[in-house]
């Protein structure tokens, strides 16, 4: 490493130290903002992780029977209900998912949670007709005519059990959002704050290096990475405490709330990322306004 | 080496009432020569200085300095220039916190030389200052005369074209003044323009250089081999 470059880090360093109380305040609120804005592109992946695209485009699932609860279904009713589904003008789209499809979707659905597909039997999954909507609203009319049917086990209105659970994620999805945007501003202020103090607490060095010729940037890395390596520090904290506590959560709830697939550690590993990036860009971007007005030439 | 023409920097002052701290100065001081700024506190001496490190920038004018226009000088290039020019203050400031071997290397890491230069230069410098033997003190450990000794050798280890000495004895008393100045003398007689404000009438009078006066902003008297006050 050059001369130079130590003395950059060595002085970035010693700020760090000699701040040590709002070193810890700046890595604290780095953390808790960082944290919750983890939290909520959690939720967010959770949400389309369970409402995957097919899901999505399909509002009425019509389960077939397989002969466990009521009478099979005939293949000569199976081709009458579907004409008639086609036939039907507020039907825009029908699929068939047999028995192996179902169980197929519901394999790569749950493939976080081996454990749930082996206690499933690939012949417990029903056959169903998805039908897609012209309108979705018109749920009643479908279930009206075809619920008496001979062959038809259950019709499920699938936009009302995902609209529940969409409504709920979104309110707390953008409540942590909000907040998370709230307490980032404030990291940053922190952050410009802190780096201001530590100018003005060296301003008799910088003074001395301007004169004497220092480059801009030599004068302001040490400062700007003092910012960043708090930043850092604290993205880093804030992925440990959701790769610790997420998948904990998640598998708990995969328990408790069945036929739901969950994210697990794989996605938080895939955060980190951008948790870096954002806490290190937050303070890079501080530290830069901070000292722009302060070390000028 | 340093030419000024017609230059006019205006400060506002509380009253709002604009106040001329330089009115229409033009002045030109050549490669090698040692020039003494005179004039009582506020005739502009400061401004003076302050305009050459480009710390200010005049209203009007133009001002070139070691090749450079410093009206036309782009703000990332002012450290090369800053590197032209050696800076020795009145109140000396050095870092407390570090020995007179330090401050002097500051100068030169901070400009990214190499560890075998820094070591290589800066005993030369010590030893050029009269300081060999207090490498390893601290700025308060020393006196005045001694710390403006230090402040000489970091503003010279560069081996700068021009210095620059505001009220370089400014603090310190006549015997030691004398110390300072013949130090001064022997740089000068490197290469090096020395630029120099001050209001000490002795040391001005008893180095015989070239004399620039002010006078409320305005250059007065431009003599050289001059003393302090007018000979007629």
């Amino acid at each position: 490493m050059s001369a130079r470059w130590r003395y950059i880090l060595a002085e970035a360093f010693s700020g760090l130290r000699r701040n040590l109380m709002m070193t810890i305040a700046v890595v604290l609120s780095v953390t808790v903002s960082l944290t919750l804005l983890g939290a909520s592109l959690l939720l967010s992946s959770q949400v389309d992780l369970a409402t995957d695209d097919w899901v999505g485009k399909v509002e009425v699932s019509i389960f077939l029977c397989d002969g466990s609860t009521c009478p099979a279904i005939t293949e000569e009713q199976q081709d009458q209900l579907r004409r008639e589904l086609e036939e039907e003008p507020v039907v825009a789209e029908v699929f068939y998912e047999s028995k192996d499809e179902a169980y197929e979707r519901f394999v790569e659905l749950f493939k976080d949670q081996p454990n749930l597909i082996e206690s499933v039997d690939p012949d417990i999954l029903p056959a169903s007709f998805r039908v897609r909507l012209q309108d979705p609203t018109l749920f009643a009319v479908i279930a009206e005519q075809f619920e008496a049917y001979p062959g038809v086990e259950e019709i499920v209105d699938q936009r009302q059990v995902l609209d529940q659970f969409l409504n709920f994620t979104d309110v707390v999805r953008n409540g942590a959002l909000i907040v998370a945007i709230i307490q980032l501003i404030a990291a940053g202020v922190l952050i410009a704050n802190t780096i201001r103090l530590a100018a003005f607490a060296r301003r008799e060095q910088t003074s001395i290096m301007k004169l004497v010729g220092a480059g801009n940037w030599y004068i302001r890395l040490p400062f700007v990475l003092e910012g960043v390596f708090a930043g850092l520090l604290g993205a880093l904290v804030s992925w440990g405490l959701l790769y610790g506590t997420v998948p904990r959560v998640a598998d708990n709830l995969s328990r408790e709330v069945e036929l739901m697939p969950f994210i697990g550690a794989y996605e938080v590993l895939l955060l980190g990322p951008w948790l870096i990036g954002a806490g290190v860009g937050i303070a890079a971007f501080s530290s830069v306004v901070a000292l722009r007005r302060f070390l000028d030439i | 080496m340093i030419r000024l023409q017609n230059v006019t920097k205006t400060y506002k002052s509380k009253s709002r009432e604009y106040v001329h701290a330089l009115q229409d100065i033009s002045l030109e001081v050549g490669k090698g020569e040692f020039v003494f700024i005179v004039g009582p506190s506020g005739s502009g001496k400061s401004t003076f200085m302050k305009l050459l490190t480009r710390e200010q920038m005049p209203d009007q004018g133009e001002i070139w300095v070691a090749g450079r226009n410093l009206g036309t000088l782009r703000s990332w290039k002012i450290p090369a220039l800053r590197r032209e020019i050696g800076y020795v203050y009145q109140d000396f400031k050095l870092l407390g916190n570090k020995t007179v071997t330090e401050n002097v290397a500051f100068a030169l890491e901070v400009l990214g030389k190499s560890r075998r230069e820094i070591e290589r230069r800066v005993p030369e410098v010590l030893d050029l200052v009269g300081l060999d033997g207090k490498e390893n003190a601290r700025p308060h450990e020393l006196s005045g005369g001694q710390q403006q000794r230090v402040s000489i050798a970091r503003a010279f280890v560069n081996n700068p074209r021009i210095l620059l000495c505001d009220e370089p004895t400014g603090n310190l008393d006549p015997t030691t003044s004398v110390g300072i100045m013949k130090l001064l003398d022997r740089i000068n007689r490197t290469g090096a323009t020395v630029v120099m404000a001050t209001h000490d009438q002795q040391i001005v009078d008893s180095m015989r250089r070239r004399v620039v006066e002010l006078e409320d902003g305005a250059i007065v008297r431009d003599q050289s081999r001059g003393v302090y006050g007018y000979t007629g």
